[in-house]
């Protein structure tokens, strides 16, 4: 194969990217200085090479305990619960979360094979049984999807009898909605939840 | 333009599962009265402002516009006609709607006919969202879904000589799909006895209609030795292990283990104020 059709390749294979544009994405390496190549070899091997997930919360970090779990400014008496590593990205974005996190890494999605057991939650029983553990309340930030409810009410199966306050992110419509298109669980949620101006 | 076939067409579907699909879209597989079990392509549903994805969660009955596309038709309009949004509020009623999802997902066909299939999936998934037995519901759902397809399973007489069975002599073939009498069960393999009440409660789910075989009152044990042999039997239909299945299990597993933590938990509150009370006196 020549190195210019393994480059192609190589790059069809990443999520969102089609034929044309992984031809695209080649010949632009191909055209650019050695220098920008080099560094973008580098920056994908070291990625694979330095990240390891955090003992405590389960998040892809360069080093264990990553920064919000050392973060000794931060909450240490609640945990966000997330599906994926970029969740936490989007929660801590907001800037109105102080806590700690735990990432799943999943979802129990029982048609796609995955059940309980190949989530992360036996890493957060472990964390919650520490006895120098503060945490009172779990907040469970699983898409509000069927397999996100499934999960959320599974793990509060497993924790509300270990004392903790279990909440779950409230839903309802996203900013810049219709009502007119909002689905009947959502909209009879936002209803439910509603709030005084 | 004559004979050319329509450009959309609108039905009536039950999600049954989705799977992504490139960055915001995805593959929704529906369930239709008319036209089986189709693949169609929900676009931008992964967006926080998608007008659909509220509409396709699985286990919701919508009305749908389909756009017809090269491959796989379009979801142009969604408009959800039941959620069963109390499904989505307990654990063991969601698990066992994934379960009816996802048997009727792997024993029907895609572009078949199946409106018996459809029919009975939404009388299913009514009947555990106004809180009807989980058990009853499933058992009789798995049974029908049996005969809907053609599977449905021997369980009078034998596969063999064709003579009535004795429910209390009765041996079991999952993968058969019947009962075999004392003298032709032999050594075949794959063939064992089956318990004499869970054969009797099978049979009367099997010919009884739904709401008398309601009325058939089981205990926790027998409820789940017969759970057992209708998860084995659907397993070898299937070919392949229905993985809803072990999620009931597990949700039932957490529940039990949470009671037992209460029950303690307050057992050793009790004990504390009598030690109290003790002390006082």
């Amino acid at each position: 194969m020549s190195p210019i059709q393994r480059l192609v390749d190589a790059f069809h294979r990443l999520p969102g990217i089609g034929p044309k544009s992984a031809q695209r994405l080649a010949y632009h390496v191909l055209r650019a200085p050695v220098e920008e190549a080099r560094d973008l070899a580098e920056a994908l091997l070291h990625v694979k090479e330095s990240i390891v997930l955090c003992a405590r919360c389960q998040n892809v970090t360069d080093r264990s305990p990553c920064r919000i779990c050392a973060d000794t400014s931060r909450e240490r008496t609640v945990i966000c619960v997330v599906e994926e590593p970029l969740d936490v990205v989007a929660i801590d974005r907001t800037g109105g979360y102080r806590g700690l996190y735990h990432v799943l890494h999943g979802v129990v999605s029982p048609s796609d094979g995955i059940g309980p057991e190949d989530l992360k939650i036996e890493e957060l029983l472990r964390r919650l049984r520490d006895v120098d553990t503060e945490v009172t309340e779990i907040i469970v930030a699983t898409n509000p999807n069927l397999q996100g409810e499934a999960t959320s009410m599974y793990l509060a199966r497993l924790l509300r009898p270990l004392g903790l306050k279990v909440t779950r992110l409230a839903r309802g419509l996203p900013a810049g909605a219709d009502l007119e298109y909002a689905d009947d669980v959502t909209l009879g949620r936002a209803m439910e939840y509603r709030q005084e101006v | 333009m004559a004979g050319r076939p329509p450009r959309v067409t609108k039905t009536e579907a039950i999600v049954l599962r989705y799977r992504r699909l490139g960055d915001a879209d995805r593959i929704v597989t529906l369930l239709t009265p008319h036209r089986g079990k189709v693949d169609v392509v929900a676009k931008g549903v992964l967006r926080a402002r998608s007008k659909l994805a509220g509409h396709l969660e699985p286990g919701t009955r919508l009305e749908v516009v389909l756009a017809h596309g090269r491959s796989m038709d379009v979801v142009t309009q969604a408009q959800s006609v039941e959620a069963f949004a109390t499904l989505r509020a307990d654990l063991d009623r969601l698990s066992a709607a994934m379960y009816l999802l996802e048997l009727a997902d792997r024993l029907t066909v895609e572009h078949a006919e199946s409106g018996a299939v459809y029919r009975l999936l939404h009388a299913s998934l009514t009947r555990l969202a106004r809180g009807d037995g989980q058990q009853i519901v499933t058992r009789t759902y798995e049974l029908a879904l049996l005969d809907a397809t053609g599977f449905r399973p021997e369980l009078v007489v034998c596969l063999q000589c064709g003579e009535a069975v004795d429910a209390s002599r009765a041996s079991w073939s999952p993968l058969e799909g019947g009962i075999y009498c004392a003298e032709c069960a032999g050594r075949r393999p794959g063939v064992s006895p089956i318990d004499g009440t869970v054969l009797k409660v099978l049979r009367a789910y099997q010919s009884q209609p739904y709401e008398e075989a309601g009325r058939i009152r089981l205990s926790d044990e027998l409820a789940a030795r017969i759970e057992s042999v209708m998860h084995t039997l659907m397993h070898a239909v299937a070919e392949r292990e229905i993985r809803s299945a072990s999620f009931v299990s597990a949700a039932r597993r957490a529940r039990v283990r949470g009671e037992a933590h209460e029950a303690e938990a307050e057992a050793r509150a009790v004990e504390a104020v009598e030690a109290v009370e003790a002390a006082e006196e």
